[in-house]
């Protein structure tokens, strides 16, 4: 373990950069979720297609594809605009953190899709309707009832989606961000140690993981006794 | 930009080839996780701590980590180790074929061993009540009872995960690919601390 001495600072970088990219794209995550689920619960007919495009497509690729296609189609692109205006420019890219940040978003965001839906499908009729014989508006009855009850059944699958989200963040390595993995590649080529290099990088993940379950089960907690009234 | 339709045209033959690979590692890995995740859920359901301890610490790993951190590990990783290069596993261990599916197998049977032990505390209690006043033994239980009951209710976790295994066999070829294009570029930043 020695040979991890003068890697520590760099490690915590790593992982600082790993914290980022898993806020930044959590947020983007339930962003691309809840728009998704609106899509699909909606009346629109082309917005439900447009919706259940994007879940089959980004459920159904593998996400280092999606990452890989991300980083470089938008590489391509942005030259090949640039190079219209300048033609010295050899190569322009979206920075990889941002491109990688969006892409897993977009991935997970799929996910989050199906579970936003099936959670507001699973608010009872019963509380709505209560609610509406309350005398209670749309709004109010979206704000105080659907969104009340909609977090506590999404909670489970959505701490799995969390998961998914900071493990993800390890295929960003490929397109060249500067995160645990990376670093690990950098002490491996002076140190050649892959074995105990690689291995702090698992334990990192599997902190940054235990953390997620943990505060997954606390808002659980949170959310049962915060529950008022009959179930 | 030219994006050519020709290029995407000619690769075909050569991407056709490369589902085989895929089909290989996804079948291989399925397999030998199921073995895997079978043993995994014995371990837990036997009751005894140094039983089930070893599997939960097995599962909580291998859930908890990236699989490509795993396929790292596997890869780049063990062939650090001396007593790894000298054993019989070497042979399978020096290929990234083999070791994509060694990884592969480790981490679908982690997850699966979780969909299968769903499935089991899903059986209705009844079902075994009424299989012990008929008066059938804990294996008889377990292999006619609890068995047939709880693979039909894992099955659709279990589609899930098979779509996530063919998924992650994309990054087997991290630990080709990574040779010829991506390692050069990773390396390329501490070339110049050196210079």
């Amino acid at each position: 373990m020695e040979a991890v001495t003068g890697w520590w600072d760099d490690y915590f970088w790593g992982s600082m950069i790993v914290v980022q990219v898993f806020f930044f794209s959590l947020i983007l995550m339930v962003l691309f979720g809840l728009i998704g689920a609106a899509m699909k619960l909606s009346n629109s007919k082309i917005a439900q297609k447009i919706a259940g495009g994007y879940t089959v497509v980004f459920r159904g690729t593998p996400e280092i594809l999606v990452i890989l296609l991300l980083y470089f189609g938008s590489a391509i692109t942005l030259t090949a605009i640039a190079q219209i205006f300048n033609p010295e420019i050899k190569f322009l890219d979206v920075p990889p953190i941002w491109a990688g940040t969006i892409a897993i978003a977009l991935i997970v965001g799929a996910y989050a899709t199906e579970t936003f839906r099936g959670a507001f499908q699973g608010v009872k009729p019963g509380s709505i309707e209560a609610a509406r014989a309350l005398g209670m508006s749309n709004l109010q009855t979206f704000i105080y009832i659907r969104i009340p009850e909609m977090w506590r059944l999404a909670l489970p699958p959505f701490g799995n989606h969390m998961l998914s989200l900071i493990k993800d963040t390890a295929l960003i390595s490929i397109i060249g961000l500067n995160e645990t993995l990376f670093v690990a590649s950098q002490a491996i080529s002076t140190t050649g140690k892959p074995f105990t290099m690689y291995l702090v990088v698992g334990a990192i993940y599997l902190g940054f993981s235990t953390i997620i379950t943990l505060s997954v089960m606390g808002a659980e907690k949170f959310g049962e006794r915060t529950t008022v009234g009959a179930r | 930009m030219n994006f050519d339709l020709t290029l995407i045209w000619d690769s075909v033959p050569r991407m056709l080839a490369g589902i085989g690979i895929t089909f290989q590692l996804m079948a291989l890995s399925a397999f030998l996780g199921m073995i895997l995740a079978v043993i995994l859920l014995l371990m837990r359901l036997s009751g005894k701590w140094y039983w089930s301890w070893p599997a939960q610490v097995f599962i909580y790993v291998f859930r908890g980590t990236p699989i490509l951190v795993q396929i790292f590990i596997i890869y780049y990783g063990l062939p650090q180790l001396d007593f790894v290069r000298e054993s019989i596993l070497w042979p399978i261990l020096r290929e990234p074929f083999g070791c994509a599916i060694v990884a592969l197998s480790l981490n679908t049977g982690a997850y699966v061993s979780e969909i299968l032990r769903g499935g089991v505390l899903g059986v209705d209690r009844g079902f075994l009540e009424a299989a012990s006043a008929l008066g059938l033994k804990a294996h008889q239980k377990f292999i006619y009872i609890t068995t047939p009951i709880a693979a039909r209710l894992a099955l659709p976790a279990y589609s899930n995960d098979f779509i996530s295994l063919m998924k992650a066999t994309s990054l087997a070829s991290t630990i080709t690919l990574m040779d010829m294009t991506g390692w050069r570029r990773l390396l390329r930043p501490t070339r110049y601390l050196f210079h």
